[in-house]
């Protein structure tokens, strides 16, 4: 559901950066085409989650029989709200911060291993280095979806599966942060700083801690941001490694109110309460890349100049 | 009163199916049967079992089951529902580790678990007595192949569930008692309200298989080693599919794909004046249909021949013990207990509405008799008791149901759903499941 914000933003960005820069500010050219264009997808994008705000606000009797993208007869947030975090004790809470412990960790660990990673593709000449990015480039083309079913049967012989780690180990591999890392660092960090750090006796692990890290904040924040998007909207593989409903994520937890829903046999009805808490779910990320907007734009632009 | 019940069940038991010919999984039958003793140690000692349910709140039916065992330390888990669970059942099952001692599974995949060998026989432990406590042809359900695979817990015998109002407007007062009568009520319906007189939904197959069922067809059959029987094809199955199909193709009938948005706003919205659904869809529509209150009324389902009512099932499912857990005894007593004492076993029909295989609550004025204002005050559960009474006692299954469905939806299913030749498509469909019975190494017979 929240796959959509994530191509939004990057897509819309990065190509007009580089040709209106010169042009003089007050004289810049509107193209209707373009406009409308941009107009269309925003629509496009937004209108799912437009209904989903709608549809949170229904009761499931209304939301069964009125219009989708307006208000039903009753107005349920609040009640919808509180039957989301009374449903089973309260479990959603204990969803949510399963999440938000796996999103955060993963994210700040996968980005930090692949800003290390991107940074000593790009700074430094090792033998088999080519051979090791190709590795990595290659990497990209795998989706984790494909990658679950080995890493589970590795995770159980290591006697791993159903803990957190089966979830946070495997999402501390970005092999696209990696590659991010090294055409941004190639950039952001100019070598003759490096030979300056290196003249003035800083170590190699102190230039990088030190002097390097800081000019790659825009870069690993955007990885940051990737890692966490993918990570809070991972579902596949929780939903394999995972048996305890007290370690779901909210995506598993969710997915399986929603299936309680249309089970035959004892079928509780949760379609209002699931809907809401996808609302719910989905709400922490939007505030998060509206925090994080400026340095992800400089990021991902940043790259696109000099590139 | 619980403790002293179950010790009688256990003393010395008899099993009286287990001697001759056994199909190849009878390992455990030769095992020696437990005594009372051996009972009472083991609901004694200290025990952890894992139970993996996707049933809501069952905690407190095995909160009752700690209560009357204090040893047993019961963890339920809801790892998923339906597909899901089982793929985690055989993922932890060939992994050798994390697996529960008692799952829940649903009548149909019993088999795809008794070929691996995954279930254990319960015969040996006291369950070949429990027949008469359960419907005749649930029994038959879980007791097949010489052994007794698990106990039942609730069930779905199909009825008509219909809109008392759309029907009046149409001139009927009553649900339409045979098939000709439906066929005929479907056009007054039409005609003069513009809805269908219920949707036959093209990506159910459960939904027609029961339709079979009911027929007195047996479509699948498997022997517990390596012969299947694949005949789903037959011209009585023909019969039963081109019926529906003639209804479908002068639109009278709509085969819309069931469970979506589209599906619960034509129910809410009366679209469809009925529903042919088991006995758990009276408690469905309430949750989903709020707004029909008091519009609906419970019938059997139409009949081929009135003078002979038969219905189908479609649904519920039944708790099993796995062949690797570590305490088979307590695992059993589990399994038996929440799903054959009076008081879990009411909770179940009246808390989480799951409609009873236990003869002793379909029998209990207490469930019989409750009237449900959603359906004027009809006695919905009496109807019900009534027709599980009906159900086709023979009926099996193929070990591999998940692929026979999917088969389903890529043949019959497109077809119906395209209105076009659903007869013409189970031969199709005939052949998918023979040449991927063949695949298997299964013998078709």
């Amino acid at each position: 559901m929240t796959a959509s914000i994530s191509t939004a933003g990057p897509t819309g960005s990065t190509g007009s950066t580089g040709s209106t820069a010169r042009r003089p500010r007050r004289r810049r050219q509107r193209s209707t085409v373009l406009s409308v264009l941009v107009w269309a997808l925003a629509l496009y994008f937004l209108l799912p989650l437009v209904w989903l705000a709608i549809a949170s606000t229904k009761d499931t009797g209304d939301l069964f029989s009125t219009f989708g993208l307006w208000f039903g007869d009753s107005f349920a947030l609040w009640d919808n709200i509180q039957g989301v975090f009374t449903y089973k004790d309260g479990i959603f809470g204990r969803w949510a911060l399963n999440t938000l412990l796996y999103a955060g960790v993963s994210a700040v660990g996968a980005s930090f291993l692949a800003t290390m990673a991107g940074y000593g593709f790009a700074k430094y000449g090792f033998r088999g280095s080519n051979l090791m990015f190709s590795i990595v480039l290659g990497a990209i083309m795998i989706p984790l979806t494909a990658l679950a079913l080995p890493t589970y049967l590795l995770f159980s012989s290591a006697g791993l599966t159903n803990t957190v780690w089966a979830i946070i180990v495997p999402s501390l591999v970005s092999p696209f942060g990696v590659f991010l890392m090294r055409v941004y660092s190639a950039d952001a960090v100019p070598d003759s700083l490096l030979e300056a750090a290196r003249v003035d006796g800083a170590g190699e692990f102190r230039t990088f801690f030190q002097v390097s890290l800081r000019l790659l904040v825009p870069g690993f924040i955007t990885v940051l941001l990737f890692a966490l998007v993918a990570t809070w909207n991972n579902y596949f593989l929780p939903l394999i490694m995972l048996n305890s409903s007290d370690l779901y994520p909210l995506t598993v937890g969710l997915a399986q109110m929603q299936s309680a829903s249309t089970s035959g046999g004892g079928g509780e009805v949760l379609f209002s309460t699931v809907i809401t808490g996808s609302f719910i779910s989905i709400v922490p990320l939007i505030v998060a890349f509206l925090f994080l907007q400026r340095y992800w734009q400089s990021g991902l632009s940043a790259g696109s100049v000099k590139g | 009163m619980a403790l002293a019940g179950t010790a009688a069940a256990f003393s010395f038991i008899a099993t009286g199916c287990s001697a001759g010919d056994d199909g190849g999984t009878g390992e455990e039958s030769a095992a020696p049967e437990v005594s009372t003793d051996a009972f009472d140690e083991a609901m004694s000692t200290p025990t952890k079992l894992t139970f993996w349910t996707w049933v809501p709140d069952i905690e407190n039916q095995v909160a009752l089951f700690e209560q009357a065992y204090p040893e047993i330390d019961v963890t339920v888990e809801n790892v998923g529902q339906g597909l899901e669970h089982y793929q985690k059942l055989r993922s932890a099952i060939e992994s050798g580790e994390g697996a529960p001692d008692v799952a829940q599974i649903e009548y149909q995949y019993i088999p795809s678990f008794t070929l691996t060998d995954s279930l254990l026989d319960l015969t040996p432990y006291g369950a070949a007595d429990l027949g008469g406590d359960y419907v005749e042809w649930v029994w038959n359900q879980v007791a097949v192949n010489d052994g007794v695979w698990a106990i039942p817990q609730d069930t779905g015998p199909m009825g008509n569930l219909y809109r008392t109002d759309i029907l009046k407007e149409a001139g009927y007062d009553e649900a339409p008692a045979t098939y000709d009568e439906y066929a005929e009520a479907a056009k007054q319906v039409k005609e003069k309200t513009g809805a269908y007189i219920s949707n036959l939904a093209a990506n159910e197959p459960t939904q027609l298989v029961a339709l079979l069922w009911q027929a007195g067809l047996e479509p699948f059959g498997y022997d517990g080693a390596e012969t299947v029987t694949i005949d789903v094809n037959s011209d009585g199955a023909k019969d039963v599919v081109q019926y529906w199909q003639d209804l479908a193709q002068a639109d009278l009938v709509s085969t819309d794909a069931g469970w979506t948005d589209n599906w619960f706003q034509n129910i809410a919205n009366g679209n469809y004046a009925g529903w042919l659904v088991p006995a758990w869809g009276p408690i469905f529509l309430q949750g989903t249909a709020e707004s029909t209150s008091g519009l609906w009324a419970a019938a059997p389902l139409p009949q081929w021949d009135a003078a002979n009512p038969v219905s189908g099932n479609w649904g519920g499912s039944s708790d099993a013990v796995l062949a690797s857990t570590e305490n088979p005894i307590a695992a059993y007593e589990l399994a038996r207990w929440i799903n054959a004492e009076p008081e879990p076993t009411m909770m179940f029909a009246q808390e989480q509405f799951l409609f009873p295989a236990a003869l002793s609550v379909l029998e209990d004025p207490a469930f019989t008799d409750a009237e449900v204002e959603f359906f004027g005050g009809q006695q919905v559960n009496k109807i019900f008791a009534e027709i599980s009474a009906t159900v086709n006692p023979e009926f099996q299954w193929l070990p591999f149901m998940e692929f026979a469905y999917s088969s389903y939806n890529e043949t019959v299913g497109v077809a119906l759903e395209k209105k076009g030749d659903a007869v013409g498509a189970l031969d199709d469909w005939q052949q998918q499941l023979v040449d991927y019975a063949t695949e298997q190494g299964f013998t078709v017979q």
